[in-house]
């Protein structure tokens, strides 16, 4: 293997790729990154057997090779070199890493070691844009379970239903649903979500849309020159739909940061009581109050004015609540329940392709 | 071929694998792989993932192959397939509520489910309470401590520190507090556990990352009683985490009960800011109870059978077995259980000729066992001890010797003197009676008395 590439390309491509590298698994060789030619351009790959990444650099390719190399060792030298053009050289099981000003040897391990990245030989292709699932990713991903003994819940759901796409997640306290596109396709598909927070990483502005590719048992991104793929949970999704309830008893719009303002003093007392606060909307005085008490320390009590439609008082976790409105982007945003054992929903106003639904603290 | 062969016939094949490639390839290739069948020629391995199936198939399939053919097995074909029970997050069923209120965990926030309630329960035994403890001499300021802490819980002796050897009743005091606590108050958070179980629970939650929830578990209990600490000795970390939980509940003024079969400061690789602050509040050491307090728990037991004993049959029992109540107690139900079958009606001759004779003074114990045994247990020469020496560390053990052999051969004061090499009798009178007052009040001596009388019956 010899070739050329730039230290801009190969650094990102590494910085892409290394995080999933795991230096502590059981088979040494998934701590490294596979370096291999592929026609005029460098693959960089790596996996931990749940989810791969391969990321395509263009590079001036002499000799083909492939070889795999240490990834933090690769990724922390190649980021620390100028900018520039590096070239790679592979004699036997030595990579030799050379600049205008480094001359260094890395000594990999035989590409024929390292697991066979899985492909996606036939299944359904669509496009997404970048911008949407972006935010559709950063408003779910919060609520996912992380409870391995509930693997379901783990997951993020990606569905279709009457011709729209929606994704979902629940770790059984909360509930995440965004409707973020039109599709034509049949889709049901239940993805880790440890897998997504590392696509959510790779999701750039400068592209403008993914292309997912799938078959029964993984599912492959693919956004610019990076591809990744993971497996897909087993298992049904329960039926989520009918717990998100549509008419309401109690009901408030307030100034999403008048919320979080408050209800971020409020945590300060409800440490003690796993963030318990309790939230009353008053009609007559035009406000949401809320309140936390911690029996050693004191008591609090903190109001914004809001529109109030409908009275009503809820205990929830602040932290829940502080997760939900930091997924809400718009300045008014919009709580409602039925009493105090319904589940809470929060919405942005004028805005229902995004719900986010709290179950109450039993008081 | 059927089922169980094939079981069979793939964990030989692992067996042959495991021993040619490397441990880190067999344990992430080989060990959830199964024979699903083997039909008309074709063999199915089921592998968990598609990265197993891909390494399989093009890295391995010589080496299955090879194996099976070692093994008598010639396929046409091999082939891999994905199949849910070989994968770690093999489905499980469905019916858990998908949605549901996370539970609070303060007193402000008062589960209201009988449910959660019964989850405080855990680990207590609702037999174990107050009424039920036989006091006697040995444990009586160990029960006077549990019943105040059970009226106040928090506000006196705390941590209260129980120690004492096996069998002789810490659990059943320390269980009956919690006890007393729920009957109290149901809602009381009242946690019951045994150092290895918070040890084991506390791996787990490093396993899973769920430190927090099990720092909040325990900081958030009104009354945390820890059942043999001396297991937590060693283990840095958890000593850590408990250290910490400690100090949380002590400051906020929830009560502590601890036991151990040591005092804190012999439990070895104990660190030295737990051994401080278990000292702290009251350590009451629980000796093993006398002759009267054993007739009386054999009678108790006895009667909650609907049973009376003879006499001479408690007698007997509760000389029968000297140092364990727990022994006790199965020596007890091996008799009553004997006469129920039997149709009796439990006397002298039956619990003898079942337990045995009678173990009050066991052919064993001599006088020179007993002098030897204290010798032995202070570190000091017999000769020194049985000589003239009168330095301070010869003449308490030449005083215990004294006493064990008054208390449990009783001897008369000439022959005691006699045996430990004294001419003067009245040397005897006034050793036996410094040690006995002694024993009251130092619980050094108390814990050396006791030793020394489980080593000699042991």
């Amino acid at each position: 293997m010899k070739l050329q590439v730039t230290q801009e390309n190969l650094a990102k491509a590494l910085n892409n790729v290394a995080r999933v590298a795991n230096t502590r698994g059981t088979l040494p060789i998934l701590a490294n990154v596979m370096l291999k030619t592929v026609g005029t351009r460098l693959t960089i790959a790596a996996t931990n057997l749940d989810i791969a990444i391969t990321h395509y650099i263009g590079s001036k390719v002499g000799e083909e090779g492939s070889i795999t190399v240490p990834a933090r060792l690769m990724q922390d030298f190649v980021t620390s070199l100028p900018s520039g053009v590096i070239e790679l050289k592979l004699d036997d099981y030595k990579l030799h890493i050379t600049t205008d000003q480094y001359n260094s040897t890395i000594n990999g391990v035989s590409a024929e070691e390292f697991p066979v990245m899985p492909a996606i030989s036939e299944g359904k292709s669509w496009t997404v844009p970048v911008k949407d699932l972006k935010q559709a990713l950063q408003q779910v991903l919060v609520a996912a379970g992380t409870d391995e003994s509930r693997p379901v819940l783990t997951g993020v759901y990606l569905h279709s239903n009457d011709g729209k796409l929606y994704i979902a997640s629940t770790d059984s306290y909360r509930l995440a649903e965004k409707e973020f596109m039109t599709t034509k396709e049949d889709i049901q598909l239940l993805i880790p979500a440890s897998a997504l927070q590392d696509l959510l990483r790779l999701l750039s502005d400068q592209d403008d849309s993914v292309e997912i590719t799938h078959d029964d048992q993984q599912v492959l991104f693919k956004v610019g020159e990076v591809e990744l793929v993971t497996r897909l949970i087993e298992g049904s999704y329960p039926d989520y739909r009918k717990l998100i309830p549509t008419s309401f008893a109690s009901e408030a719009t307030l100034s999403k940061s008048d919320f979080v303002n408050i209800t971020k003093v409020s945590s300060l007392f409800a440490r003690e009581s796993a963030g318990s606060i309790t939230i009353h909307l008053d009609a007559e005085q035009k406000q949401v109050s809320i309140k936390s008490i911690a029996s050693q320390l004191g008591e609090n009590t903190a109001s914004a004015t809001a529109d109030v439609v409908a009275d009503g008082s809820i205990t929830l976790n602040s932290r829940f609540l502080l997760d939900a409105l930091g997924t809400l982007s718009a300045d008014k945003v919009q709580i409602r329940f039925n009493g105090k054992l319904e589940p809470c929903v929060l919405q942005e106003l004028g805005g229902d392709d995004y719900t986010h639904v709290i179950m109450p603290l039993k008081s | 071929m059927r089922e169980e062969n094939t079981t069979g016939l793939w964990q030989a094949v692992l067996g042959e694998i495991e021993l040619s490639v490397s441990r880190g390839s067999f344990v992430t290739w080989f060990k959830n792989t199964s024979l699903l069948r083997y039909k008309d020629g074709v063999l199915v391995v089921g592998v968990g993932t598609v990265f197993v199936k891909n390494q399989l198939e093009r890295k391995f399939n010589q080496l299955i192959i090879d194996t099976l053919a070692k093994n008598g097995i010639v396929p046409e074909k091999v082939e891999y397939k994905i199949h849910a029970a070989n994968s770690k997050l093999h489905k499980k069923s469905n019916d858990e509520p998908i949605m549901v209120s996370p539970k609070a965990v303060t007193k402000s926030q008062p589960a209201a489910s009988s449910q959660v309630r019964h989850s405080y329960r855990q680990g207590l035994n609702e037999r174990y309470t107050f009424e039920n403890f036989i006091v006697g001499s040995g444990n009586e300021l160990a029960y006077a401590a549990c019943q105040a802490i059970a009226a106040e819980p928090g506000k006196k002796y705390n941590p209260l520190f129980l120690y004492g050897g096996v069998g002789i009743g810490k659990t059943h005091l320390i269980q009956a507090v919690g006890n007393a606590v729920l009957a109290k108050d149901p809602n009381a958070h009242v946690v019951y556990i045994s150092s290895e179980q918070f040890v084991q629970e506390f791996l787990d939650a490093i396993r899973y990352k769920k430190n927090t929830d099990f720092a909040g578990y325990y900081r958030s209990a009104d009354v945390l009683i820890v059942d043999d600490m001396q297991f937590i000795a060693g283990k840095e970390k958890t000593q850590e985490e408990f250290f910490h939980t400690f100090n949380a509940l002590h400051q906020a003024n929830k009560q502590i009960i601890i036991s151990s079969d040591k005092p804190p400061k012999d439990i070895p690789t104990l660190e030295e800011r737990l051994r401080s602050r278990f000292n702290w509040g009251m350590s009451i050491d629980m000796q093993i109870p006398d002759f009267e307090t054993r007739c009386a728990i054999v009678q108790t037991k006895a009667t909650t059978h609907g049973i009376t004993l003879e006499p001479s049959v408690v007698d007997y029992l509760a000389n029968h077995v000297q140092t364990n109540i727990r022994e006790l107690e199965g020596a007890l139900n091996q008799l009553l259980a004997f006469c129920e079958m039997r149709g009796l009606q439990p006397d002298l001759p039956i619990a003898t000729g079942l337990l045995g004779a009678a173990k009050s003074r066991p052919k064993h114990v001599n006088p020179k066992h007993i002098v030897e045994r204290t010798a032995k247990h202070f570190r000091v020469s017999l000769d020194d001890l049985l000589g003239p020496k009168r330095d301070k560390d010869i003449v308490v053990p030449r005083q215990v010797a004294m006493y064990m052999l008054r208390s449990e051969l009783h001897l008369s004061f000439p022959k005691i003197a006699r045996e430990l090499g004294r001419k003067d009798h009245t040397t005897a009178i006034h050793s036996v009676e410094k040690i006995e007052k002694e024993a009251a009040l130092d619980a050094d001596i108390r814990s050396a008395i006791s030793e020394i009388k489980e080593r000699l019956y042991a």
